[in-house]
């Protein structure tokens, strides 16, 4: 049997990814919550399924594609391609953001699950490399490069949300307004989109392509319910973050043939209730 | 008086369609435009052009000197209270917090607002009667709170020109009163230059030094004592002396004190 402070070394990694999403996810969510960008988080997160899709029917004519690392590749491509695509459409007008974003999302749903049916009847049922974790998550096998990947993101999003403070408060009050008042508003945008996408690019291995949304929209839409002051709200939607993240790493951990995903969903669901629930308790 | 905004044989299409044209329009510093004109005639165009937020076709405009797009970058020349400010709901800043905001383009990225200008937020707070309400969040403001708030944080930067659209749509009379009074004040305090563009007839001839309607083309452009009953009729198929604009407006206000006004175009 492994030793437990072993066992305890090799959970650092999940706990750290789980945390240092949870924390750049709990920042950005009160921006997505304000600006109405749960839909862009959903139409980002779910690519992902088409990217890796596209790697799984590539698979069966060109073996190079069924490696473990590179469904995951294709979901980091897919992520970043869709957020510049929905960016400039969002920035651009033409055909309205929730439309293309509408159109895109399920294109990608049903490209990737075509993707897997076609991959598992050739390879008599078996399911294509990395199914499980990129739909709904998994906290096994994060290597120590993977956890630095998370930890720099969630720097990222924390430097350039503190450096950028007033003109992303600015932007978020109202672009245009922004925009006439001198503040960049084209550079806060897509900034914030890559942001947003590269969140999901790391989450989506904890709580799933399908899932990984909540984790930009649930900690803030929680804080939002409880305060109107920035840093509390700020403060509020991390501690609610991290409580979900860390829940399924536990659970995880425990029993682990339940994904992280829907654990991590549940107790963020949970927490928005109790939050809006609370001040009304009050009246 | 210097001209603060020169407009010159500005043409303007969305594709194919002509929005404005051959508009030559000039704005001497210290004046109240008010930009008045059927739906569909070019008035929101007009501020976005003069905003930065679309460029002309053909012609040009300046703003002090710059380009729109140059005076927007400043961050200090145009102050803009748009029409239906999309603020989310449970936005959450304070009053303070709002009005510091009006600085983020005048201060630039990664820098902290001076001194100075923070100490102008609140002498703008004070002279907006939000003093009180500075530390509240915005989501506890009324509607003529958050108007006042947005003013000030147009005027933080203490811009050259003031830019407002649509300003006393939904508002009760007792409120555009209190409002057309508060900008009528502020233009004098701080020797701003204003464009309005509105479909308030009261509003515009209550605060306007001077006048321009737009449909496509610019039909008129004076004090608005001089504006002709029969293209108003032509224009807004409307009663001139019910709106007020052949006598002195009945809204129990003091006018703005009349400028010198070039003689129209």
């Amino acid at each position: 049997m492994m030793p437990h402070f072993l066992a305890q070394a090799l959970w650092i990694n999940p706990t750290a990814v789980a945390l240092a999403m949870s924390i750049a996810g709990a920042i950005l969510s009160v921006f997505v919550v304000l600006r109405r960008w749960a839909f862009v988080g959903e139409g980002i997160g779910h690519s992902g399924v088409g990217g890796a899709g596209t790697v799984w029917l590539l698979a069966l004519w060109f073996p190079f594609f069924d490696r473990p690392w590179v469904p995951y590749a294709a979901v980091v491509v897919a992520c970043l391609l869709t957020a510049l695509f929905i960016g400039i459409l969002m920035r651009s007008g033409g055909v309205s953001a929730d439309t293309a974003i509408g159109i895109f999302l399920v294109a990608s749903m049903a490209w990737g699950f075509l993707g897997q049916q076609v991959y598992s009847q050739a390879h008599h049922g078996t399911a294509p490399v990395g199914w499980d974790t990129l739909i709904f998550g998994q906290m096994r096998d994060f290597s120590g490069q993977y956890a630095l990947a998370a930890v720099a993101v969630c720097l990222a999003v924390v430097l350039v949300v503190i450096a950028l403070n007033k003109e992303i408060l600015a932007y978020c009050i109202d672009p245009t307004l922004a925009e006439v008042s001198g503040v960049p508003s084209g550079l806060v945008h897509y900034l914030l989109m890559l942001l947003l996408a590269m969140t999901i690019v790391i989450g989506t291995r904890i709580a799933g392509g399908v899932l990984v949304t909540a984790l930009l929209v649930l900690p803030g839409a929680a804080a939002l319910q409880l305060s109107q002051r920035l840093g509390r709200v700020m403060t509020i939607s991390i501690f609610t973050g991290a409580i979900g993240a860390l829940t399924g790493v536990i659970v995880n951990h425990r029993w682990p043939f339940i994904p992280t995903g829907p654990i991590i969903v549940l107790t963020l669901v949970t927490e928005f209730v109790i939050a809006f629930t609370i001040p009304r308790f009050g009246r | 008086m210097p001209n603060l905004v020169a407009i010159s044989d500005l043409d303007f299409a969305y594709r194919e369609q002509l929005v404005l044209r051959g508009i030559r329009l000039d704005v001497p510093a210290g004046i109240t435009l008010g930009v008045i004109g059927p739906n569909g005639g070019g008035k929101t165009t007009l501020l976005r052009l003069l905003t930065g937020l679309l460029q002309p076709t053909q012609g040009s405009i300046s703003i002090a000197g710059m380009t729109p797009t140059d005076a927007r970058r400043r961050g200090s020349v145009i102050g803009y209270l748009p029409q239906n400010p999309s603020i989310p709901e449970r936005f959450p800043i304070s009053t303070r917090q709002l009005v510091r905001l009006g600085l983020a383009g005048k201060t630039g990225l990664l820098r902290s607002a001076a001194a100075d200008d923070l100490h102008f937020v609140e002498h703008l707070l004070e002279r907006m009667g939000l003093a009180e309400l500075a530390d509240r969040p915005i989501g506890d403001l009324s509607g003529g709170q958050l108007q006042r708030a947005l003013i000030a944080k147009a005027l933080a930067p203490r811009p050259a020109l003031l830019v407002l659209d649509e300003p006393t749509t939904g508002i009760d009379s007792l409120g555009q009163r209190q409002f057309i009074e508060l900008i009528v004040a502020l233009k004098a305090e701080l020797k701003l230059t204003i464009v309005l563009v509105s479909h308030d007839l009261r509003a515009v001839s209550a605060m306007s030094d001077r006048i321009a309607c737009l449909n496509v083309t610019l039909h008129y452009h004076d004090i608005p004592q001089h504006l002709p009953a029969e293209l108003m009729y032509q224009m807004f198929a409307c009663d001139l002396e019910a709106i007020g604009l052949q006598k002195p407006v009945q809204l129990g206000l003091p006018r703005a004190k009349p400028v010198t006004v070039p003689a129209g175009p």
